[in-house]
């Protein structure tokens, strides 16, 4: 991972100027699409996703539904212009393995149980990456779970921590994160301090790791409130 | 890996175990199965390893082909690191492309070699930006009794420990096979939650009446390289930080005992 | 400024009397949360009313579905639920006193036929039975929209205040189904009015004195008809 000649930190300020603890700008936006029963868009800096939920409906095919609760789905996708060099279009492994990991982190909030046999179907698109589209998508589809009028326990918020130029910081973005040491996602229930996705790459001790998930449970904090506002505010503005 | 749905008796009784202290095959909750290791069973690959927990059985083959370096990196060889969960290990295992719980196993053990720096990638390059080796693990499943993870992580990494370049096959370099060092040896330590309580190295069932966990990956100075949180609910975070420590420490006794 | 209900998100605590926690909550540790993205109802139990949500079919409903697919000696039913719904061949044969031979059934209701029915039986694997109403079949020069199903007790209003009023003003034949789906028939301006109007509950479904805001709306609106009709006279 580590690459020499990039230099991270200077003067105890991160290149694009945030200091460790700090989040790049959040916007979100919800019920953005007509077709679909809920929906959000989200931006994380300049991380550009958007999350639509259709469901629960019709489970297809039959011999996969469930007789006491609903399935939910989770597709992570990145649109080919999202990032630097064209990605070609379709699932691959990361996408595979990131549905899976985002479809667990939301599984926890959601009550199956009213809507036997049916689907739940999450679909998030990457429009623009930059670092982080993953705990983006798991943010948008939280909200875009809620619009759908899901019946959930709580939302999910999710952010990553990583290591760079030996300091554990807050949200990596891209330069941060091909030249860093260490990555990790994390998705949490922010008013439970339960956590419902982990992973890590790169490498870091274990009081790194401690003090990087005290970093990210603060900011699932602070995203859980944007989330929060931003859906109470959608019937607020008549 | 994939902790799915199993019928309530089963789970039923798991977890009334736990509850009473025990296990279906009497371990201590953190006691690992008996593992075993055997290195190079496999001629015609680079490098190899069978690995048995309890009765998971994972065979490791690695091989090493010339090939095109990535271009953001000219002068480092690749790994590329694959699963397949044959149909032979399981009778849910059905033919066909790799499925999510595949995909997961192959990357997670991927990550834990690649964040270790186990391998020095740039001791792989045969000419910087034209040519390097491409390091191919792949991990086959031959019996999945739980807890594929770990055993494919040990696999991999026991395979790598005698890995050697087949240089003179692609006829470069007339060194004859040269051995390539390991800078690490990052061992996987997967637990599950069951009731409250930490089970170290899950059972087919454990795994299955589970609802959450976890695999840490660390090395031989203690360092985490790689970890995974698996499952449909929830993990505490003080649960968390717990199997953390515990997985740091579960790694270096099978690092002391088989690697 | 409209006043408006209090508007939650799942997770939101609400309340500590669990004895008065209805739907859309749940009862964690002895408090009321909710459990959907709504407003909070607290006139009778404590209630979430989802802004959006998916029709759950249940015993007794009355609903508007739409003929989708014949099965014998089944027809197949879309009643704008996650589940699709049947009508057994006996309930247009008086109880089997008629025989329908085996591929006739189109000759009583075809595909893309509206019916009125109401919930018979629903059972653990989602199979949901339906009888037909007196007055069963929709069609000819009427009307079918489609709300929210949550919204359909504002539609109604309180004891059919709101419904009542919409029928009159709007001079329409307006019948609400549970499952969200709205039958209007009339002359076309009046079911355009109904229409709008309609839609307009349903937007501001969560706001309160919305009884009185489209009584005025439709006071004016019919006013400005008048004006409208005037000018076109004069020309």
């Amino acid at each position: 991972m580590k690459e020499e000649g990039i230099e991270l930190i200077k003067d105890g300020k991160r290149l694009d100027g945030r200091g460790f603890d700090e989040l790049r700008p959040i916007k979100i936006e919800v019920g953005v699409l007509k077709r679909a029963d809920g929906s959000c868009y989200f931006e994380l800096g300049d991380n550009k996703v958007i999350a639509a939920v259709y469901g629960p409906r019709e489970m297809h095919p039959r011999h996969a539904q469930d007789a006491k609760m609903a399935v939910l789905k989770y597709r992570y996708n990145m649109a080919p212009f999202s990032v630097d060099e064209r990605k070609r279009p379709g699932p691959d492994r990361r996408s595979v393995e990131i549905s899976k990991v985002s479809r667990e982190a939301l599984e926890p909030v959601i009550i199956k149980e009213f809507y036997p046999k049916t689907e739940i179907d999450v679909y998030v698109e990457i429009l623009q990456s930059d670092a982080g589209t993953r705990t983006a998508g798991i943010n948008a589809a939280s909200v875009a779970l809620a619009d759908a009028g899901i019946p959930m326990k709580d939302l999910v918020s999710s952010v990553a921590v990583g290591k760079i130029d030996g300091e554990v910081v807050l949200d990596l973005n891209a330069v941060e994160d091909n030249y860093g040491e260490a990555d990790m996602p994390i998705a949490m229930i922010a008013r439970r301090n339960t956590i419902t996705a982990l992973q890590m790459d790169g490498r870091m001790t274990k009081d790194e790791f401690e003090k990087g998930l005290k970093l990210a449970m603060n900011a699932c904090q602070q995203i859980y409130e944007l989330q929060r506002t931003a859906l109470i505010e959608r019937y607020s503005e008549m | 890996m994939g902790l799915e749905i199993m019928d309530d008796v089963r789970r039923d009784y798991i977890y009334n175990l736990v509850r009473r202290g025990k296990r279906e095959d009497g371990r201590g909750f953190q006691d690992y199965r008996e593992i075993k290791v055997e290195k190079g069973i496999i001629k015609k690959a680079e490098g190899s390893a069978r690995v048995k927990i309890g009765n998971t059985e994972v065979l490791v083959g690695v091989k090493l082909e010339p090939g095109e370096p990535f271009p953001d990196s000219p002068d480092k060889g690749v790994i590329i690191t694959n699963a397949e969960l044959v149909p032979l290990a399981s009778p849910e295992f059905e033919p066909g492309p790799p499925n999510e719980d595949s995909v997961q196993l192959a990357r997670v053990v991927d990550r834990g070699i690649r964040g270790s720096e186990a391998i020095d990638l740039s001791k792989l390059c045969i000419e910087e930006g034209e040519k390097v080796w491409i390091v191919f693990i792949d991990i086959h499943v031959l019996d999945n009794d739980g807890n594929l993870v770990d055993a494919a992580a040990l696999g991999a990494i026991a395979s790598l420990l005698n890995l050697r370049m087949p240089a003179e096959r692609y006829g470069l370099s007339g060194e004859g096979e040269e051995m390539i060092p390991l800078q690490d040896k990052p061992v996987a330590v997967t637990m599950v939650d069951i009731g409250g309580e930490i089970l170290v190295d899950p059972n087919y069932n454990e795994e299955k009446a589970a609802v959450s966990g976890l695999t840490v990956i660390s090395n031989t100075d203690g360092t985490i390289s790689g970890m995974q949180k698996y499952g449909r609910e929830g993990l505490k975070e003080e649960k968390v930080s717990e199997m953390v420590e515990m997985g740091i420490e579960k790694a270096d006794e099978l690092r002391q005992r088989f690697l | 400024m409209k006043r408006m209900y209090k508007v939650v998100i799942p997770g939101d605590f609400i309340s500590e009397d669990v004895n008065r926690a209805g739907e859309g909550t749940y009862i964690e540790e002895g408090k009321v949360y909710a459990m959907r993205y709504g407003v909070v109802d607290e006139k009778d139990e404590i209630k979430v009313v989802p802004f959006v949500g998916k029709y759950q079919p249940a015993k007794g409903d009355v609903v508007i579905g739409r003929i989708t697919e014949i099965s014998f000696p089944y027809w197949i039913v879309d009643i704008a639920s996650p589940y699709e719904a049947r009508l057994h061949m006996s309930e247009v044969t008086s109880g089997g006193k008629k025989r329908v031979e085996f591929g006739s059934m189109h000759t009583y209701l075809d595909i893309d036929d509206l019916i009125v029915a109401k919930v018979t039986n629903t059972d653990a694997m989602m199979r949901i039975d339906l009888g037909l109403m007196e007055d069963f079949q929709l069609g000819g020069d009427g009307r079918l929209i489609t709300i929210p199903y949550t919204k359909v007790p504002r539609i109604i209003g309180r004891k059919g205040s709101m419904i009542r009023m919409l029928k009159e003003k709007c001079n329409c034949f307006i019948f609400v189904a549970k499952n969200g789906r709205i039958w209007i028939r009339g002359k076309e301006e009046d079911m355009n009015l109904a229409s709008e109007v309609i839609l307009m509950i349903a937007n501001e479904a969560h706001t309160s004195g919305l009884t009185d805001r489209v009584a005025d709306f439709l006071d004016s609106y019919r006013s400005k008809m008048v004006r409208m009709d005037n000018k076109g006279l004069k020309r």
